[in-house]
């Protein structure tokens, strides 16, 4: 039988996912929690997350390793509250983490970064470019 | 759905410089293979095939694709190089040569102008988004179940074959196996009068829990590149460590690669009953789950819009081999399974005969038959993109009402739950970059 990954002081993933909003954002905050803990509580506040978990879920953008998993939450949490931390992340990533929140914004369908992705169409990252062009195709209305 | 867009394809190019030719170069040397005498196919006439991620179930289908004598599978796509070179022997066994290209990432195949389609049989991660950007790459596609991870990506890949004009054919192979067929022409034929209750088996709980895990495994050392590709294999799936248990097949039970027992069968048995009652363009409108407490016996209590009952369960079948489908009406019922032995209401006996299990084997060869005719006619393929996904999402919505353990109201027409949030939000998942829909 594998071994399970833990965290020593939230556990394994049936007790993260059980936590309520609070103990989840107490992770993100933690620096003393795993990777692990970070991960599945992202994805435990993808369904129960409000308001309250935009922000901690914001901070976690810029980390090559759990941007993924803040998208995973970030996406998922309805509200003019996640659409502008994914907006504002536009200027503060690069590379691959850029195409994600790109990515994201696309899947929300937030009109309000029509001008931003519209300037991502022009740079000079291709993939960037690319995932921006994917995003306005989202946005625009069908004909 | 209507049928695909008619184009310009590889073997009609191939065709028309063929019969140039022949005109205008008929002294040259022809090998009669290239001409399609001495028994072969004319490679105008011939589908010609690409792998991508061909493991256990993907070489089941990938033999009865060699066994046609139309199609020629040209070259492999995989993360892990002991696949590559499997398949690649695979062919080479076939066609008495080494031809058949290997590639360690996908857009190398889809550059192959020469390749008309692609047999998609990665892990259930990878079948939405490789399926789409094969399509935008100009080819046709043939992708193992289950087709999505999500209601969301169910609905892009509809929308995306029906925009593109490509075919798509599901691996739902019972469309095509015989004796589901029958009991097919036996509801058609009024013989049961009015449908009430249609029923479908799911994976059973004690081998596929309806539940998946959170879990990841402790990390193992990771292989090279050249070995298993572990970024690749992961594709839009969030980042875990590697460990070796994922790429040997046991990946399935975590909840970022699979959906359970639900999505294991569900695909196959609840694709059928939406065929048979004519729905194949939408889901149920409600969604009640029982039996949350433990593995099994585990059911989901649907109802469509017109009043039909769905009842998806994974136990209280008559033993008739896996993937049990009942058909339910006022004036008598049809039960069958992968055994092929047919069993009706005492009313309807005589009516209909088994399928002797060797025919009742041959649902692949037969569902990789016709999709190579889609691929040829550009018609629709029995299990299209369109009913495949309605089928998935009324899967996806089974498996988020069992998650909650609560009863959901759904919305087919917009794929919205109505009223819970909490379910809304579990339609999607985000994926890991770059990759997209």
């Amino acid at each position: 039988m594998a071994t399970l990954t833990t965290d020593l002081k939230y556990g394994g993933a049936p007790e993260i996912v059980a936590l309520p909003q609070t103990k989840l954002i107490e992770i993100l905050h933690d620096r003393a929690a795993s990777m692990f803990a970070k991960a599945k509580a992202c994805q435990r506040l993808a369904v129960i997350g409000d308001g309250a978990a935009v922000e901690p879920l914001a901070s976690l953008l810029t980390d090559a390793q759990l941007s993924h998993y803040a998208r995973f939450g970030l996406e998922a949490i309805p509200g003019a509250q996640a659409a502008a931390v994914l907006e504002a992340a536009l200027s503060k990533t690069s590379g691959p983490l850029l195409v994600g929140v790109t990515n994201s914004i696309g899947v929300r369908k937030d009109r309000n970064a029509l001008g931003p992705l519209a300037r991502l169409r022009s740079h000079p990252d291709a993939e960037v470019a690319k995932a921006a062009e994917a995003a306005l195709a989202r946005l625009r209305p069908p004909l | 759905m209507p049928d695909t867009k008619s184009r310009v394809t590889r073997r009609q190019i191939l065709k028309s410089s063929l019969r140039g030719t022949a005109l205008t170069a008929a002294p040259l040397f022809i090998p009669a293979s290239a001409l399609g005498l001495g028994g072969t196919v004319a490679p105008s006439d011939r589908v010609t095939l690409g792998g991508l991620g061909i493991g256990n179930r993907g070489a089941t289908v990938l033999q009865a694709f060699l066994n046609q004598p139309d199609v020629q599978f040209l070259a492999i796509c995989d993360v892990r190089d002991e696949r590559r070179e499997a398949i690649k022997s695979m062919a080479g066994q076939k066609y008495g040569n080494r031809g058949c290209a290997m590639y360690s990432e996908q857009e190398e195949l889809w550059a192959r102008k020469d390749i008309d389609a692609v047999l998609i049989a990665t892990g259930d991660r990878w079948h939405t988004p490789l399926a789409i950007m094969t399509a935008k790459a100009g080819k046709d596609v043939y992708c193992e179940k289950p087709c999505s991870m999500t209601i969301a990506e169910s609905r892009a890949l509809a929308d995306t074959f029906q925009r593109l004009g490509r075919v798509y054919q599901a691996g739902t192979q019972r469309r095509n196996g015989p004796n589901f067929m029958r009991a097919f022409d036996l509801v058609r034929s009024g013989k049961l009068g009015k449908l009430t209750t249609l029923h479908a088996e799911l994976g059973p709980g004690e081998r596929w829990a309806p539940l998946t895990s959170h879990a990841w495994l402790a990390a193992e050392k990771e292989p090279s590149k050249q070995v298993v590709d572990w970024n690749r294999w992961l594709g839009p799936a969030p980042w875990r460590p590697y460990h070796p248990d994922y790429i040997q097949g046991r990946w399935r039970g975590y909840f970022d690669f699979h959906g359970g027992g639900i999505l294991e069968w569900g695909p196959h048995t609840v694709d059928l009953c939406q065929w048979v009652a004519g729905l194949d363009e939408t889901a149920p409108v409600e969604f009640d789950p029982q039996g949350m407490g433990g593995l099994t016996p585990y059911s989901i209590a649907c109802r469509y819009a017109n009043g039909l009952r769905l009842v998806m369960r994974d136990k209280g079948f008559l033993g008739l081999g896996s993937c049990h489908i009942r058909w339910e009406g006022d004036a008598g019922w049809v039960e069958t399974a992968d055994s092929g032995r047919i069993a009706v209401s005492g009313n309807l006996r005589g009516q209909v005969a088994d399928v002797a299990q060797e025919d009742a084997r041959k649902s692949t060869a037969n569902h990789v038959r016709n999709f190579v005719d889609s691929v040829k006619s550009r018609k629709q393929a029995s299990s299209n993109a369109l009913a495949a996904a309605q089928a998935h999402i009324a899967c996806h919505a089974a498996h988020i009402a069992f998650q909650l353990g609560r009863k959901l109201t759904f919305d087919p027409a917009a794929d919205l739950f109505v009223g819970d949030e909490e379910a809304n939000r579990m339609r999607s998942r985000a994926m890991r970059e770059p990759w997209r829909t």
